[in-house]
């Protein structure tokens, strides 16, 4: 252990405890508290729109959302084709329980942190047995099996009076300590909410993949053979991969469905399942600051993209296609360019700067 | 390097203050209406020229100085018929200012109908359907809903067929927007509409529909009332062509009569079905430049005024697009001539005031567009129309179909 | 009973049409293994210019269609080239990824001609009536499906067994450090199977065109559609897509013949085929006959 707990200047690990460390120096500290307390404060400072707000609450649940995916796809290495399924098992549990007890329960309005919970449960133990065929199936095989679940999930809800057949089941407004939060409050709140969360989240996932649970995922996406070689369970690792996937994703699901007030089956299609893999993949399988900058990314790309798109609209008058083309186009670019160049995606940038300021002034 | 940049920035800051320029010179007000709707995506054959329309109509309102010296400034956002992103859009034209706003998909419009009523703000969505008016104030449909359309239909089908019951069968789109007229053709027939269901067919991707149209031919079927949208129709209708059992005129005996709702029909089913469309009954609230008159007239010029080809120009898409925003304009019309500030609450006053000699004829739509307290439904009038010669033309005067006001 | 035989018929025909989609899938993933989620795409870009041609030029369908092909066939080893070649030797996932990015930038060119908005429809090239035997019929354009869906398969099939380039190309699909020791070049192939599952797909695109009209939506909607099929199938074998094709096709008339309307169920033909494939992975993991790999420590 290095004398000095601010600067390292070397590695002078003598255990593999003080690798397995979260925070090496006490700048990381700092640095990863005052940016969470900074998360915290800016809202309070700066006034956002309520769009913009919606926007950053959108990419939070997404956050949310793609945490979960990262377990199952980026660290156990299994592809889930069916992400946006599980988000919607969330966002229908809390649907459900606002349907069956009454849309202004107290336990939906009051006591929404359980709920929110509850929902993360119930997507786990889904998740856990759709992840069920992985003790059999494996790559692409297992990815169709995923994507099994999200076309058979659209059917049910679709099918079904019970979820009112894919059509908008409502949520209430919730309560905080101040009262009822009203429309002018509501993006502002969630974004507490879900920063939270994702906070909490955070945390767990990294002392999680600290410990032998998580490392076991690793070991099972590395080479699943030699981690039954090594004791480990494989079949049982992938189902625990895909329940923990359900889990985040039940409760990005359930935050979705208070955020937009209700969950409807638009919210939760394969289109949006393709859309939560780019943004692990372009924040960087694996790495959890990749779900971090991967949602962010995207969301931020498809609003650029929209105003790119209306200026063009503007510039070319409205008898060319070419401004309504420009959106999937220029989306699709980005996303294939930035493969080309940055396959290991945003997290990758993330940790080359944080390596410069690291050493610098030295080059390495 | 250096000096490039500062072109640039030069560059961009005068086109900026040439906008504020423009911006300030202009004298009138400027009312801001929005528009959500699928410009690519699912359905964008219909959103399409459906945002051309609002658009077009828009830029003539400014052009021809109908507002006199006020604009409309009506914001057109494609959301890919995805309904995060309409609320999204919604959110921003709220922040922008809206006074009206016109909506697109089923979907978004009952996610978001709770928003509507708390903002309080009008909204005339592009879907018809009937499950849109429970539990809201706000919402109004242009034209009859999708269960009146449905009704009317079955009531054509009841009054014109001869002896006995007609055996019908519904041919939906697997979703809630398909199933919904269902419910109410049921009460109708409860309430003494004399058809028979006989069977309820939801598509899925059919290539083949050959032993479904068996069955309902060994079932009896004369009548296919289909709700959904065109693609699913033209296979269907193609492939009982083929079979040789589409009727050649209305209520053929032992062969089958297929009509249908607004999203069914138009120029694209001819479209995608060919001669196989021929004897297609159709029912819309919209003329057809197929059928000339004032407001098809005005529509074939409007098209040609904004340079748009012959396609978009006789789409029904284009009318609905046309006919929302005609409706908007003529809101704010009224409100400013009734020396009201142009408001959400106005407009939406002025709107419920629509009816009796203050109804509103915008002459792209069958009859005139009537809203009050309890009529959120606006033109009440359908036409029917028949696919014959690769055109759909008139077939008889345009009805209000009796049974919806008996099972409300 | 006519009915049932109906059924059969129509569920096998069907079944032959999914098998021609889904010939593009299995001929890239056989050879790069790469999973392809734009192929709707270039189906529906197969049909555009299949009547982009016949329509707007002028030309004779029959020639149009070949002539489709040909462009198709040289359009996706462009795709392949601009899009893939680089990413040759980049983990699984991204190179799917690219073929999400790819789907975009398909749209977005469809969407800049006037055919993403547009409902259109071949002019009527094949006789309308149907052929019948025994209470029985399929549709002229329906037996031109299966009937090039065969040539393909025979064309395919002939081409793997006996051609040097085609030989090569499972050289490559076996072991591809193999195959380069050998003098082969690995991205030639790559390129060619990209070009042959173009083809396949503007036929698919052909056919599926004159079945439900042109119809963006509808015709890119059969990329999605197939992945049953060539999973069920296995990914890597042309067989098994044709034989997973017709279970498919069989499994959805079935379904819509025998379970909607019945037990207040409706519209199972759209999900399930994706029950049975759970099913029947949980039994064969590797589809059908799809190759079981093995794997080494």
């Amino acid at each position: 252990m290095a004398t000095n707990r601010w600067l390292a200047t070397g590695n002078f690990f003598s255990t593999y405890k003080e690798e397995q460390r979260i925070f090496l120096t006490n700048i990381d500290r700092l640095t990863i508290w005052s940016l969470i307390a900074a998360l915290y404060a800016w809202p309070l400072i700066f006034q956002m729109s309520n769009k913009n707000m919606l926007v950053i609450d959108s990419i939070l649940v997404a956050v949310v959302a793609v945490i979960g995916l990262n377990m199952v796809t980026g660290f156990a290495g299994l592809i889930s084709i069916g992400h946006a399924a599980f988000v919607g098992v969330g966002a229908y549990t809390a649907a459900l329980l606002a349907a069956s007890w009454g849309e202004s329960h107290a336990i939906l309005t009051h006591a929404w942190p359980l709920v929110i919970l509850f929902s993360g449960l119930v997507g786990a133990v889904i998740g856990g047995f759709v992840g069920l065929p992985a003790m059999r199936l494996k790559h692409l095989y297992l990815a169709i099996a995923t994507l099994s679940f999200q076309m058979i999930f659209t059917w049910t809800i679709n099918f079904m009076t019970l979820f009112n057949q894919g059509q908008t089941m409502p949520l209430p407004r919730v309560f905080w300590l101040t009262g009822k939060v009203v429309r002018k409050d509501h993006y502002f709140f969630w974004y507490f909410v879900i920063l939270t969360v994702i906070v909490m989240s955070g945390f767990a996932v990294r002392n999680l993949m600290r410990t032998r649970y998580g490392r076991c995922l690793i070991a099972v996406r590395d080479n699943d053979r030699a981690a039954d070689a090594m004791g480990m369970h494989p079949g049982f690792t992938k189902v625990y991969a895909f329940a923990l996937a359900g889990f985040f994703a039940g409760m990005a699901g359930a935050m979705h469905a208070y955020l937009f007030r209700g969950a409807g089956i638009e919210s939760f299609s394969l289109h949006q399942s393709i859309s939560y893999l780019a943004m692990a993949i372009v924040g960087g399988l694996g790495t959890l600051s990749g779900s971090f900058f991967g949602p962010a990314a995207i969301q931020f790309l498809d609003l650029q993209v929209e105003n790119l798109s209306a200026w063009a609209g503007t510039i070319l008058g409205s008898s060319m296609n070419l401004a309504t083309a420009l959106r999937p186009l220029t989306f699709g670019l980005v996303i294939v360019l930035f493969l080309i160049f940055e396959p290991r995606g945003i997290a990758n940038w993330w940790r080359i700067t944080r390596s410069y300021f690291k050493l610098w002034p030295f080059r390495y | 390097m250096r000096n490039r940049r500062v072109i640039i920035a030069t560059i961009v800051g005068a086109v900026f203050a040439c906008v504020a320029m423009t911006g300030s010179a202009f004298a009138g007000n400027t009312y801001k209406l929005a528009i959500s709707l699928a410009i690519t995506g699912p359905t964008s054959d219909a959103g399409n020229p459906y945002s051309k329309g609002v658009g077009d109509y828009v830029k003539y309102v400014n052009d021809n100085k109908i507002l006199g010296d006020d604009k409309v400034d009506c914001m057109i956002r494609d959301d890919a018929y995805k309904t995060d992103v309409t609320k999204r859009n919604f959110e921003e034209f709220l922040d922008e200012g809206i006074v009206l706003y016109m909506n697109y998909s089923t979907g978004s419009t009952l996610a978001l109908k709770k928003d509507f009523d708390e903002e309080k703000i009008a909204v005339l969505p592009a879907s018809y359907h009937a499950g849109n008016l429970l539990d809201s104030n706000y919402i109004l449909l242009p034209i009859p809903s999708y269960s009146s359309q449905v009704i009317g239909l079955a009531e054509y089908v009841a009054n014109n067929h001869k002896d006995g019951k007609a055996k019908v069968a519904m041919f939906i789109h697997p979703s809630a927007f398909g199933r919904g007229p269902v419910e109410d053709l049921e009460k109708a027939i409860a309430a003494g509409l004399n058809i028979e269901i006989v069977e309820v067919v939801e598509h899925g991707k059919d290539l083949d529909n050959t032993a479904m149209i068996k069955r309902l031919q060994s079932k009896g079927v004369q009548y296919v009332v289909c709700h959904t949208v065109q693609s699913p129709v033209a296979t269907f209708i193609k492939d009982a062509k083929r079979l040789g059992v589409s009727a050649s005129n209305f209520g053929e005996a032992g062969k089958m009569t297929f009509l249908g709702a607004h999203y069914t029909g138009g120029n694209d089913l001819i479209a995608l079905a060919g001669d196989a469309a021929e004897n297609f009954f159709w029912t819309t609230g919209f003329m057809l430049t197929s059928v000339p008159g004032e407001g098809t007239d005005f529509q074939l010029k409007l098209a040609k005024t904004y340079g748009r080809d012959d396609k978009l120009a006789n789409s029904h898409n284009y009318t609905s697009g046309i006919m929302v925003a005609q409706v908007a304009v003529e809101t704010i019309r009224r409100a400013l001539a009734n020396g009201k500030a142009v408001t959400k609450a106005s407009l939406y006053e002025e709107l419920l005031a629509m009816n009796g000699d203050n109804s509103y004829d915008p002459k792209t739509t069958t009859g005139p567009v009537t809203f009050s307290k309890t009529d959120h439904e606006g033109v009440d009038k359908l036409q029917l129309y028949r696919a014959s010669g690769g055109v759909f033309k008139g077939e008889g005067a345009a009805f209000v179909p009796e049974y919806v006001s008996k099972i409300k | 009973m006519s009915y049932f035989f109906q059924l059969v018929v129509s569920g096998m025909v069907v079944g032959s049409i999914y098998a021609l989609s889904a010939l593009g899938f299995v001929l890239i993933y056989k050879s790069s293994r790469v999973l392809n989620i734009a192929h709707g795409q270039i189906i529906a870009a197969g049909a555009f210019i299949t009547y982009a041609l016949t329509v707007m030029v002028g030309i004779p369908l029959y020639i149009a269609f070949l002539l489709s092909m040909i462009i198709t066939f040289f359009l996706a080893m462009a795709v392949e080239r601009i899009f893939l070649r680089k990413l040759i030797g980049e983990p699984i996932i991204s190179v799917i990824m690219v073929t999400i990015g790819l789907m975009s930038i398909l749209d977005g060119l469809i969407y800049l001609t006037p055919f993403g908005t547009l409902n259109l429809s071949f002019p009527p090239f094949f006789p309308t009536t149907p052929i019948s035997l025994g209470g029985v019929s399929i549709s002229w354009t329906q037996l031109v499906g299966v009937l090039v869906t065969a040539v393909f398969i025979g064309g395919l099939s002939w081409f793997f067994k006996k051609s040097t380039l085609g030989i090569s190309m499972r050289a490559v699909s076996d072991d591809q450090l193999a195959a380069m020791s050998v003098g082969i070049s690995v991205p030639k192939v790559f390129g060619l199977a990209w070009a042959l599952a173009g083809m396949s797909a503007a036929a698919a695109g052909g056919i599926i065109g004159n079945i439900t009209g042109l119809n963006f939506d509808t015709l890119h909607a059969f990329g999605i559609l197939v992945f049953p099929v060539v999973i069920l199938g296995g990914l890597d074998s042309i067989i098994g897509a044709v034989v997973a094709g017709i279970i498919m096709g069989l499994i959805q008339q079935f379904a819509a013949g025998y379970l909607d309307g019945n037990w207040g169920l409706n519209g199972t033909a759209d999900v399930l085929p994706y029950i049975v494939l759970l099913i029947l992975l949980l039994f064969k993991p590797h589809g059908l006959f799809g190759t079981h790999e093995i794997e080494r420590v």
